[in-house]
């Protein structure tokens, strides 16, 4: 036989569960808020791994296809510099060469600098030669705010110290040396081995520990307000919380109820996130770029553990704040400056050195579940830090959910403005 | 002598300075159908809301009688069925599924609360629409939809909060033919309504509220004999005849938020151009 207390108890998690199941019926029900939590997080990395290669490169052929208006400005004979002018002409420039005004120093260009703020010139090149040391020096006028003129910096850098290098051989074999010995004296005898004893994996590991810990959160945090809001102050805005809170639910029952459906929203959404970028990492990248880390299954349920609890805050602290709210404007103009809340610490724990780190930095809200993540990306368990997390971020959970419950008990919640 | 089935005792509500309800004492007998009547601002929302548990009196208290026993209503919420004034329905469900949930939250089984619902429907001329979603639906529709909700799981009183505002002739008639019915069955009906005639024509029991008091408590043949007057509206303008007052709606505003509509808005009311304006 079932006792009072037991009876009470199932019918609470029915009601909960009946909330969370209405609750999320109703946001599928809306195309918009699905397109925002399920097809954007899922296509998200792909989109970024795919997308931004394909547009950086495109990018870079179009400045590579660049036809660049140079003048030269040199004291010597076109000849002496044939083997620069040849090499600019192959790097689609076309270059003019005037006389140098000697009596200037090569930095005095102060005339030259309107040619090249209005666009007639590129960039112009300035070259001096000292026959006494026989020393070539150079300067260059260019304008970083235009692409053209950066692109032809980029690009007669590249030719110069091309040229310098020919030089200097040029120089060591007319000095009856070896240009290798002479250049290249100490040499990486590895081969093709960089020597580094982290495997693919664990570099991985590493390269995400500074990224994606940050964005699980950032993510966590967004995709958890829209549907906090509609659920709470979007219920007293359209006049309905107060036909909710007629019904037999007790106010803690409506709140477990409305978080547990916020709760699966986020969790979705990340999921969706993380399925999105192991797909990008395992059929759109190549290996040798990325790969996938190599996480132990321990390391990876703590990871989850981690997504969980700090979830279980920000939902609770959420919908705290949203219920306070009587139209879905006012929630968004109190919830959109939280983000704030969880990008700063979200940064600051990116910059944080892990090794040796004091335990009490696991006890920091928000910056605890960073270095978490960091931590077991890299799959490094210590039980004191986990320990420590795991603790303090329940601790912060249920301090988030006292206060949101708190909130669920106000009277004025069944006023609206519908 | 008829059950007694609620009682409000010498009930106060405040909200900080506001007072909503002074010292309202009421007995609902089971049977009755109490027409609650009054202009805006007269306490009726506040009256309901605190007979369905959803405000807590300041002072006094709201009991429910059962079976010998009597019990503070915000603990008896299966008693009591409500139809909010805005019909509180979820858009993006069918008329059915916004039942069900309120059905699946009392603990009713989905097919008892479908039979219960095909017949409170069939009288109201919903059926054929229980399945369509409600963000189609008119005022008259999404109202008896709240109405359908509220009746699922068979209420010992039913709280209807101005049921009949905004509808059309036909669909004021089939709710007002739907609380008879409920009536004859022996059901419990509080309907709060800005209309006296269509009060005089439901109700066994009038109560004009005025200023958050109780200013008349009978039927409406005692109404009319008590005030000398010929027909109910004569009545009610007798008994409120002093100004309804006018601070019931403001918004109740912390420091902050006060101080900061001051600085917009000024403190002084606007004054007419070219009107006087020496002070």
């Amino acid at each position: 036989m079932m006792s009072d207390e037991s009876r009470r108890s199932v019918r609470g998690l029915r009601t909960v569960r009946t909330i969370a199941g209405k609750e999320l019926l109703d946001f599928i029900r809306d195309w918009r808020t699905l397109l925002a939590v399920v097809l954007v997080p899922l296509l998200m990395f792909p989109a970024i791994f795919v997308l931004l290669p394909l547009f950086m490169s495109s990018e870079l052929e179009e400045r590579q296809a660049l036809e660049l208006d140079v003048e030269i400005q040199t004291a010597v004979d076109a000849e002496s510099i044939s083997n620069l002018t040849d090499a600019m002409s192959e790097e689609l420039f076309t270059y003019e060469i005037v006389a140098l005004d000697s009596g200037l120093e090569l930095n005095d260009s102060y005339l030259d600098n309107d040619r090249v703020r209005e666009g007639s010139k590129d960039l112009i090149l300035k070259l001096e030669f000292e026959e006494n040391g026989s020393i070539w020096s150079f300067y260059i006028l260019f304008d970083s705010t235009k692409e053209r003129s950066s692109e032809a910096r980029s690009r007669i850098l590249g030719i110069l110290f091309d040229w310098e290098d020919g030089l200097v051989e040029q120089r060591i074999t007319d000095a009856d040396l070896s240009p290798a010995e002479v250049l290249d004296p100490l040499r990486w005898g590895g081969g093709n081995s960089n020597g580094d004893v982290a495997t693919k994996g664990e570099q991985a590991g590493f390269a995400f520990s500074l990224f994606i810990p940050m964005i699980v959160a950032l993510w966590t945090a967004s995709s958890a307000i829209q549907p906090a809001i509609d659920m709470t102050a979007g219920e007293r805005e359209r006049g309905t919380m107060e036909a909710l809170l007629c019904s037999p639910a007790s106010r803690f029952e409506l709140l477990l109820g409305k978080w547990l459906a916020v709760t699966i929203i986020a969790a979705v959404s990340v999921g969706l996130q993380l399925l999105g970028l192991m797909f990008a990492l395992s059929f759109l990248i190549s290996a040798d770029i990325f790969q996938i880390p190599e996480v132990s299954p321990a390391a990876i349920l703590l990871f989850l553990l981690a997504v969980l609890v700090f979830a279980i805050m920000v939902v609770a602290i959420v919908i705290a704040l949203a219920v306070r709210s009587r139209s879905v404007k006012e929630a968004g103009s109190i919830l959109a400056p939280l983000l704030l809340m969880f990008i700063v610490p979200a940064i600051f724990a990116e910059f944080i050195n892990l090794e040796g780190i004091e335990t009490y930095w696991f006890a920091i809200p928000v910056v605890n579940v960073l270095l978490a993540m960091r931590e077991l990306l890299q799959d490094d368990i210590e039980l004191a830090h986990v320990l420590v997390w795991t603790i303090s971020s329940l601790i912060y959970a249920a301090g988030a959910t006292w206060y949101a419950s708190r909130q669920f008990l106000r009277e004025d919640l069944v006023e609206s403005i519908a | 002598m008829t059950e007694g089935l609620l009682s409000i005792r010498g009930v106060t509500k405040e909200f900080g300075a506001v007072r909503a309800l002074d010292d309202v004492s009421v007995e609902i007998r089971r049977g009755d159908i109490v027409g609650l009547v009054g202009s805006n601002g007269a306490g009726k929302t506040t009256l309901l809301r605190l007979m369905c548990g959803l405000y807590r009196p300041s002072i006094g208290e709201v009991m429910f009688h059962r079976d010998g026993e009597t019990l503070q209503i915000d603990k008896l919420r299966d008693v009591v069925g409500v139809v909010p004034e805005s019909t509180g329905l979820y858009h993006r469900l069918t008329a059915w599924e916004n039942i069900r949930y309120s059905s699946r939250l009392h603990g009713i089984p989905d097919d008892v609360a479908w039979d219960r619902t095909q017949r409170f429907a069939r009288a109201l001329a919903l059926d054929g629409d229980l399945m369509r979603h409600t963000r189609g639906f008119s005022r008259g529709m999404r109202q008896k939809t709240a109405l359908l909700r509220a009746l699922v799981h068979g209420p010992e009183i039913l709280l209807l909060d101005e049921p009949t505002a905004g509808l059309d002739v036909t669909s004021a008639r089939l709710v007002r033919s739907l609380v008879q019915k409920l009536r004859d069955e022996g059901g419990t009906v509080i309907y709060s309504t800005h209309n006296l005639f269509e009060a005089e024509k439901i109700c066994d029991r009038i109560l004009i509220m005025h200023n958050g008091e109780i200013r008349f408590d009978g039927t409406p043949s005692e109404l009319m004999a008590s005030t000398e007057s010929t027909t109910i509206e004569d009545a009610y303008i007798l008994l409120t005849q002093d100004s309804a007052r006018e601070d019931q709606n403001l918004e109740r505003e912390g420091w902050f938020a006060r101080t900061w509509r001051r600085f917009l808005t000024g403190s002084r009311p606007p004054t007419v151009e070219g009107g006087d304006d020496d002070e």
